[in-house]
């Protein structure tokens, strides 16, 4: 290359690839140099302080209580099962406080926007009131509620099978018998079946003009699938929770919610509602006005055209934040030990007083990590499928 | 990047680079600037890791280097000329620069935590504010308790100041990363003494306390054992022993129950007095404590049975004999004060005394080992005219002017009240003899 300036070619120090390359290998190298800073500063002061670490521990009992599991759990089981028994009350809280605060939020959100003066305004004072306050004091605020409630001998009672009280509430539940798979296939069968049905008289419907009923022939084989099954199998066997003997009076059998797990339930999903209600007016204020105008031109009605021309548009907007909510809310749920629910943080705390405590703490990051990773996989495939075609 | 690396360095458009000549320059300095930098950190940073603490190698390398550095700058300010500001940018660097050097030339620091404790000028103490009598906030917002005095006590005798204490107060399950990490001099929360714990956390001073775990139950449920306790829900604190000690014991006696585990005493409490469990077990001292806050003490009884043996007592972070053994020597130097019959009040009298074996603990003749120490002759005397003996302790916090634990009888009183003299029936409070 010919230049003006430098008749004899550009000097090294002037030439862009090589401070790029520079530039490069001095930022790889002052990263490099902090992140094995770190790892040897730990790994020395491991050595030094005869810190435990390592991983010998996950196959020996784990003799810690857990008070609530979503799978069978005692404390002769080792620390691995242990601590994934506590991923699953993390999972089970996070993934139910990602679907009732996303509908709770949608709600809220959509009243922000309402032409009633008197909704529009309530939705703003739910948003300020819950996006502001600290969301281990609204836990701790709902979990003193729950223990208000009269206690497990003087509860409330529905029906002789449904029971509230400041434990928790105790449902009747199904357990599943022998014959639990096979009419669980043939349900998944009944589904498949019930949708192409769906689809098959929707087309013929169209095609031909003639009234098919497909939503009605759709749900049919689906429900007749599925009782049949239950006749023919007996999968299923509902447990009514039933009184002890003794002087507690504590339920057994059926499901129980534990006033500790209800807690965080309502303060994770009254707490990301108000934020996801933000981010769902913001979503539905960008797609342009005319988008409204036009719809209504077309003549379609309000809550129509919110549906099928607003919505869509608006979710492209939505979605990318939405799913760090939903990141939010799974990390927020470590806040269940101050309330006693037995998340991952909670019982991986307990579990520190035996085995070493910077294993189990790389443990918990990296679950949840692996949870974050994944709601955001779904998100961006979402993401992938909802965007204008063609564009990036 | 790229399209402004071409506008400076590369592009044939003449009028540009004289409008950015200037700024070019700067591009430069930074640069330099840059490595200089990323050098000193370097330097520095492999001083800090080895073990030994920066070498003078490792020092002139990094005077070497920031010199190196100094000169590089200063001959790139030469030629920034054209712009001052950039100048400025510059120098703001080479001061970084400087400190880094210098924060690699400072040496580690040097000596046990006595030395480390004596520079600071106060003792670091990890303890609680939950608990009456044990480690809690009197009415003017000063820590009073049994954990709390006996960490005055080591204040007093290694800065001759009971107030010379900085007290850090955390939960139970975060116990054990304070007194592994080292951060604390001293951790005095009801902490039980266990083969585990000793091997991992730090070590184990001396047992000041003899407890052992109990359950507390309404009255009005008419339980009278804690045998009868099969389907009960049970409160209890995470990270303590009493949390695993209540697992095996509904485990090997085939109870059926539900735990329910906090972090907080204050939570534990309120779940236990709205009946959402029906058991909180815990130290039966601490029962009997926390029983006094709740609404209507009468009303609740501490069940008979003792499950668990728990030792408490105040632990160091390992690594350290001297630390260690101070502690140890101010823990028994209590207990014998007591058994001597040296207490607050006649500290003086016994000093000058006729009393051979006070005389030694007091440190007017003989000794208890204070030189080997590091500790003055007479730190004795400072402990006792300040906290008293272990018996003043008790009672100050545990005992009838505090939360009214009965210790006559019991075991944490002293092996010597045994009832004929040098026969083992008295308590079980007893140390390393003052020699």
């Amino acid at each position: 290359m010919q230049s003006i300036l430098y008749p004899g070619g550009i000097p090294l120090w002037r030439n862009v690839v090589f401070i790029q390359w520079v530039v490069q290998i001095i930022s790889a190298i002052v990263i490099i140099a902090i992140v094995s800073g770190f790892i040897f500063n730990v790994a020395n002061e491991i050595q030094d302080r005869e810190i435990p670490f390592g991983f010998n521990f996950l196959d020996d009992a784990a003799q810690i209580p857990i008070g609530e599991s979503v799978i069978q759990y005692d404390p002769s089981q080792s620390y691995l099962y242990g601590f994934s028994v506590a991923a699953l009350n993390t999972i089970k809280a996070s993934v139910l406080g990602v679907l009732l605060a996303t509908t709770l939020g949608i709600i809220i959100g959509v009243s922000r926007l309402s032409r009633n003066w008197l909704l529009s305004r309530l939705a703003l004072v739910y948003i300020e009131t819950f996006r502001n306050i600290p969301l281990l004091i609204q836990l701790l605020f709902w979990f003193l509620i729950i223990l208000e409630l009269p206690n497990v001998r003087e509860g409330y009672i529905f029906f002789d099978a449904f029971y509230l009280n400041n434990s928790g509430f105790y449902l009747p539940w199904a357990t599943p018998l022998g014959g639990f798979w096979p009419w669980a296939i043939l349900t998944v069968i009944g589904f498949a079946g019930g949708i192409l049905a769906f689809n098959y008289l929707t087309k013929r419907e169209i095609v031909t003009g003639q009234p098919s009923y497909p939503i009605i022939a759709g749900i049919a084989i689906f429900v007749v699938a599925t009782i049949v099954g239950l006749i023919i199998f007996s999968p299923l066997e509902l447990v009514v929770p039933e009184r002890q003997e003794g002087p507690f009076g504590r339920l057994q059998g059926g499901a129980r919610w534990s006033g500790s797990f209800f807690a965080l339930l309502i303060g994770l999903v009254v707490y990301t509602s108000a934020f996801i209600a933000e981010i769902v007016r913001a979503g539905i204020q960008a797609v342009n006005r005319g988008q409204t105008e036009a719809a209504r031109a077309l003549g379609l009605h309000t809550n129509a055209s919110l549906r099928w021309v607003i919505f869509p548009q608006a979710l492209r907007v939505i979605i990318p934040p939405l799913i760090s909510q939903y990141l939010n809310l799974t990390k927020n749920s470590s806040l269940a030990a101050a309330i006693g629910y037995p998340d991952l943080v909670s019982v991986s705390t307990t579990m520190t007083q035996i085995a070493p405590a910077i294993s189990l703490i790389g443990m918990v990051m990296a679950t949840y990590l692996a949870m974050s990773l994944f709601y955001s996989l779904v998100g961006n495939i979402y993401n992938r499928i909802t965007r204008y075609a063609g564009v990036g | 990047m790229m399209s402004r690396f071409e506008i400076l360095g590369c592009s044939p458009n003449t009028e540009k680079i004289a409008i950015l000549g200037g700024n070019y320059n700067m591009k430069k300095q930074l640069l330099i600037a840059i490595l200089a930098t990323v050098s000193v950190f370097a330097v520095a940073f492999s001083a800090c890791t080895s073990d030994d603490g920066p070498t003078d190698a490792d020092l002139q390398d990094a005077q070497a280097t920031t010199s190196a550095a100094q000169s590089a700058l200063s001959a790139a300010n030469a030629r920034a000329d054209a712009a001052e500001a950039s100048a400025d940018e510059a120098m703001k660097m080479a001061e970084e620069a400087k400190m880094e050097a210098d924060q690699a030339m400072m040496p580690e620091e040097t000596g046990g935590r006595l030395a480390q404790v004596q520079e600071r000028g106060h003792l670091i103490c990890a303890s609680r504010n939950d608990v009456p009598g044990y480690g809690f906030l009197d009415d003017s917002g000063r820590s009073v308790g049994f954990d709390i005095d006996l960490c005055r006590a080591v204040a007093t005798a290694v800065l001759g100041d009971p107030e010379a204490i900085e007290v850090v107060f955390i939960n139970a399950a975060e116990r054990g990363p304070t007194i592994q990490s080292g951060e604390v001099d001293l951790l005095v929360r009801t902490v039980t003494w266990t083969t585990s714990r000793d091997a991992q956390w730090g070590n184990y001073a001396q047992t000041m306390f003899y407890d052992g775990q109990g359950f507390m139950v309404p009255a009005d449920l008419g339980v009278t054992s804690a045998y009868e306790l099969s389907g009960a829900a049970v409160c209890v604190t995470s990270g303590t022993t009493t949390e695993l000690n209540m697992a095996d014991f509904f485990r090997q006696n085939a109870m059926e129950y539900n735990p329910q585990v906090f972090e907080d005493t204050d939570i534990v409490l309120s779940s236990y007095e709205s009946g959402a469990c029906d058991v909180f077990t815990n130290d039966r001292s601490q029962l009997a404590a926390l029983r006094t806050s709740l609404q209507n003490p009468a009303d609740h009884v501490i069940l008979p049975e003792t499950i668990s043996e728990e030792p408490l007592g105040p632990v160091v972070p390992h690594g350290d004999d001297q630390w260690f053994d101070i502690v140890k020597t101010v823990m028994s130097g209590l207990i014998y004060a007591e058994g001597y019959g040296i207490n607050s009040g006649n500290v003086s009298a016994k000093a000058s005394g006729d009393d051979v074996k006070a005389k030694r603990l007091l440190g007017t003749e003989g000794t208890i080992g204070q030189e080997s120490l590091g500790l003055s002759e007479t730190f004795m005397q400072d402990v006792i005219n300040a906290v008293g003996n272990y018996g003043e302790i008790y009672d100050r916090n545990l005992g009838p002017d505090g939360i009214d634990l009965p210790r006559e009888g019991g075991r944490n009183a002293l092996w010597s009240d045994a009832p004929c003299g040098d026969c083992p029936k008295g308590g079980q409070i007893y140390a390393a003899p003052l020699r």
